[in-house]
């Protein structure tokens, strides 16, 4: 079957995968916090009904640009199972990263831009750890796509502890999770409102509950490249990993922006660079 | 070709001196139009006329050798350093220009200096077709631009006595010089054209004659002399060496003994002009002088002088500890500019620090030496100076119509100058998100990088990480500043409408021009760079990387998004919404209530990074670090001889 077939399944069933984790994160997160927690299909429903309502956009430029943040992060996805090169797919997520981060600036009020700007900052914290990530993977394999690193004989985790490690800190960005939690705060009665979304309403955000579902689809198959012996295999990482977030995050304050991108650089330069110096020196 | 090139180096300095003697702007400006014309139809016919693509030599008509001239011309640009600097009471730059004098003289006259080779004063292949191509038709959209730019620049500062007629002879001069220097064959003539631009950009960066920006122009000046010196340096080191003085036999593969050495002085003076630390202070202080000043050395002339030589340098270099020091200045510097313009709130200061970056890249790709990344480097060098040579004339515009240099006053600038931040988009997606601007060559990098063994390589990786990272952020900024959006007035309106059709044309030239470029990537790779790039290397895995369709059209969408959606913006008015405030703000003027019933004003304010990182300590530590590995580069290629 060509790779192709396999970007064109993520496109359709990425977000299903990330809305029922969605789900289920907030049924697991209830439990923690003595509740019963909402069914599991909730986000299904919060989404066909953000699309219902009415939009109000505060300028012209908001809807295209969360459209390409859409669109880039499930392209993105797309262009990893059909075969691109893994190190181009970093460069290309945090593209369509900074997309979500444009239309919250756009708007130019103030809970919004303070969103943007922290998205921002957790992004310049994040993204050197996935360059990393992607050129060790590269290198532990020899191979530079999806399916190369899952052919590959070797399982990539072993030689990549620190990386493992670095991944687990990281991920909580980019699942938006307590305590790097500073750009949108899920949860009420924040200082920030709700960050970078507090201007979007409808649609609007459905999308960017969408390209969320797209991401954290991205982090699965980023770990399967890590846990490369079978793809079973990286989901039951990714849903140990995960369940790890739930569980900080249900028990961490947020911290500032300050510390969020000291703190990542510092983990991704002591266990992602080491790692990496390591498996140079070694000769790997 | 031969006399098309011959008229592409003695035009423009015919021009030059007729500039001179012109003050009057209503005759000053047709013949800047018609001879930028000109230069340009003649840049484009040497490349027309240019044949299958495969190197040609050739010398002046009659066999002439210009050893004497050559000497001639130095003695008087030297005696012109000497008293320009005594005037303003500077003493550094008229030693060095003496000692690099001093050796031209010795050789020549100890009869050490060898007689050049009639029949090979000139190269021209596929990278000097580019760069004849970037200095031909940027170059001369700069100098077209000036007419709108310098008129108004003026205006708006009337304290500044006006030369116009020297500025625009300079730029035409500094053009020969270009063209020149990216066609010569025979060192010591490289090193003449090598001066011109050198002292070009001086008198240029001076322009104004404040104290300022003399001391900014001294600091060019000695920087480039010091590389000059290297320069010179090297033509002594090679004089005795068979062939030594001939480019071509020298970078045809992978040197030892004296000419590493010699190599290594030469990559010296590459990196001075090139601006990579500690060197990059002079580039950052010519961005006081007039906007297509900063054009020029930035996009089409100087800074690619330096990386020219040091793309033609890379075969020589391939492999060697030399090669790798070179990588690593290219780098640190690249990581640690990186650093600062994160923190910087001056655009075309973050637009400089950018652009010492791009070119730390090209440093960092020529000295590793292997065809995939000198095809890298010539292709950042194509869309840098198509992107930057359009974002520098743009934020020009802005600064004549704003008054601002500030980032944090673009704001709003789509609903301000909505035509002009289509440009600006353009520009910008040019650079950071079009293929080869940045993203490209930083993948491109890394996957070369990986093949560096030792620890070595892993340094390289990690210092791309974070390097990326930094330019996704700086550029992040500005994007948030120019897509932001308000209600304007029709005052503010207006403002746009008093822009110089020159600068309109010119500036909308060099965005097609980015569009275009992306759009055929595919055959300029196919048909020029990729081509150079295996015929220069003899050694090495002949090799290129493979850019798939799917990345190419991921890349065009990419670059193709934020101008158009700017275009669709500028050209409809739209319903202003209130935006959420809590209940204790109004949208006009972003006031918001405050304790005991007062009210405060809302400034949204950038991140700097304030507190996390110090610009300015990271701009020491990166020059102490990249001189400390400069300095070992040149002291490898001189012990280890």
């Amino acid at each position: 079957m060509s790779p192709w077939i396999y970007g064109a399944l993520f496109l359709v069933f990425a977000p299903v995968f990330g809305g029922l984790l969605a789900g289920v994160d907030r049924i697991v997160s209830a439990r923690m916090q003595g509740r019963v927690g909402p069914p599991l299909l909730q986000p299904f429903y919060d989404v066909g009904k953000l699309l219902q309502k009415q939009a109000r956009q505060v300028n012209p430029v908001v809807e295209p640009l969360l459209l390409g943040h859409v669109g880039f992060m499930a392209v993105s996805g797309a262009l990893l199972l059909g075969g691109t090169d893994l190190i181009f797919i970093a460069f290309i997520v945090a593209l369509a990263a900074l997309f979500l981060v444009l239309a919250a600036g756009s708007v130019n009020s103030p809970y919004s831009f303070a969103g943007a700007e922290r998205e921002l900052v957790v992004l310049l914290a994040s993204e050197p750890f996935f360059i990393l990530m992607m050129a060790a993977v590269c290198k532990v394999t020899g191979a530079f796509t999806f399916a190369g690193v899952l052919a590959s004989p070797q399982l990539v985790a072993v030689q990549l502890p620190g990386v493992v490690l670095a991944f687990l800190l990281v991920a909580t960005i980019k699942l938006r999770k307590s305590p790097f939690d500073i750009s949108m705060s899920h949860h009420p009665h924040q200082e920030l409102v709700s960050g970078l979304t507090t201007d979007m309403s409808g649609r609007m955000l459905a999308y960017v509950e969408l390209a969320h579902w797209y991401e954290s689809a991205l982090l699965c198959a980023f770990m399967v490249l890590l846990f490369n012996w079978s793809i079973a295999l990286g989901f039951v990482a990714f849903a140990i990993a995960y369940a790890l977030e739930v569980l900080v995050d249900n028990s961490t304050s947020r911290i500032k922006w300050q510390l969020v991108l000291r703190s990542t650089w510092i983990a991704t330069l002591l266990f992602s660079g080491g790692n990496v110096l390591a498996l140079f020196l070694l000769g790997r | 070709m031969t006399s098309l090139i011959a008229f592409l180096i003695a035009f423009p300095l015919v021009v030059g001196a007729i500039l001179l003697v012109i003050t009057r702007a209503s005759i000053r400006n047709p013949i800047v139009l018609v001879s930028a014309a000109a230069i340009g139809v003649a840049s484009i016919a040497t490349v027309v006329t240019f044949g299958n693509g495969d190197a040609v030599f050739f010398g002046l008509p009659g066999g002439i050798v210009p050893g004497q001239a050559l000497l001639a011309v130095e003695i008087a640009m030297t005696a012109f350093i000497v008293v320009i600097s005594l005037v303003n009471r500077r003493i550094l730059a008229p030693i060095m220009a003496v000692a690099q004098l001093g050796i031209a003289l010795f050789l020549e006259l100890t009869g050490r200096m060898p007689e050049a080779d009639a029949g090979r004063l000139f190269w021209f292949d596929r990278l000097s077709m580019v760069m004849v191509l970037i200095i031909g038709l940027i170059g001369t959209l700069i100098c077209v631009n000036a007419i709108g730019y310098m008129r108004d620049y003026h205006r708006s500062n009337p304290m500044i006595k006006g030369r116009r007629n020297v500025f625009f002879s300079l730029l035409f001069v500094f053009l020969a010089g270009m063209f020149g220097l990216v066609v010569s064959n025979n060192l010591p003539m490289m090193l003449v054209f090598w001066e011109i631009t050198t002292l070009c950009s001086f008198l240029l960066i001076g322009y104004t004659r404040t104290e300022e920006t003399l001391g900014y122009a001294f600091k060019a000046l000695n920087m480039n002399l010091l590389g000059g010196l290297g320069f010179g340096l090297a033509i002594a080191l090679l004089s005795n060496q068979p062939n030594g003085l001939d480019l071509a036999k020298l970078t045809a593969g992978p040197v030892s003994g004296t000419l590493l050495a010699a190599v290594a002085l030469l990559a010296f003076a590459g990196i001075t002009k090139s601006a990579q630390m500690p060197f990059s202070s002079w580039l950052i202080g010519a961005m006081y002088a007039p906007s297509p000043t900063s054009a020029l050395l930035h996009s089409s002339t100087m800074v690619k002088a330096g990386v020219f030589l040091l793309l033609r340098l890379s075969p020589a270099m391939s492999g060697s500890a030399v090669g790798y020091m070179v990588t690593f200045v290219g780098l640190v510097t690249f990581l640690f500019v990186s650093l600062v313009a994160a923190t910087e709130q001056n655009t075309k200061k973050v637009l400089a620090y950018s652009t010492i970056g791009s070119l730390g890249l090209i440093v960092g790709c020529a000295g590793i030496g292997t065809p995939e990344l000198a095809w890298v480097g010539v292709m950042i060098i194509i869309f840098h100076a198509l992107a930057k040579g359009l974002l520098f004339l743009v934020v020009g515009t802005i600064e004549n119509r704003l008054y601002t240099k500030d980032m944090e006053n673009f704001d709003t600038l789509i609903s301000r100058l909505p035509r002009v931040s289509v440009l600006a988009l353009a520009g910008i997606a040019g650079m950071f998100i079009a293929p080869f601007g940045i993203v490209v060559a930083k993948w491109a990098a890394i996957r070369a990088f990986l093949l560096v063994p030792g620890g070595q390589g892993a340094a390289m990786i990690v210092i791309m990480a974070f390097g990326s990272s930094l330019t996704l952020f700086y550029w992040g900024k500005l994007l948030i500043k120019v897509l932001s959006m308000r209600s304007v007035s029709a005052y503010e309106r207006s403002i746009e409408g008093r822009i110089s059709r020159y600068e309109w044309l010119t500036e909308g030239a060099l965005a097609v021009g980015v569009l275009a470029v992306t759009a055929s990537i595919g055959i300029i790779s196919d048909r020029v760079v990729g081509p150079y790039a295996l015929s220069a290397f003899s050694a090495g895995p002949q090799t290129l990387l493979n850019i798939e369709p799917a990345m190419l059209a991921v890349m065009l969408a990419a670059v193709l998004f934020l101008p158009l959606l700017a275009l669709r913006v500028s050209s409809r008015s739209y319903d202003e919404a209130d935006f959420y405030t809590s209940g204790r703000g109004s949208n006009a003027g972003h006031v918001m209530g405050a304790a005991l019933g007062g009210s405060r004003s809302v400034t949204l304010r950038n991140y700097y990074l304030d507190g996390v990182i110090n610009g300015a300590l990271m701009f020491r530590v990166g020059t102490v670090a990249s001189g400390a590995i400069l300095v070992a580069m040149v002291a490898t290629g001189l012990v280890v001889r």
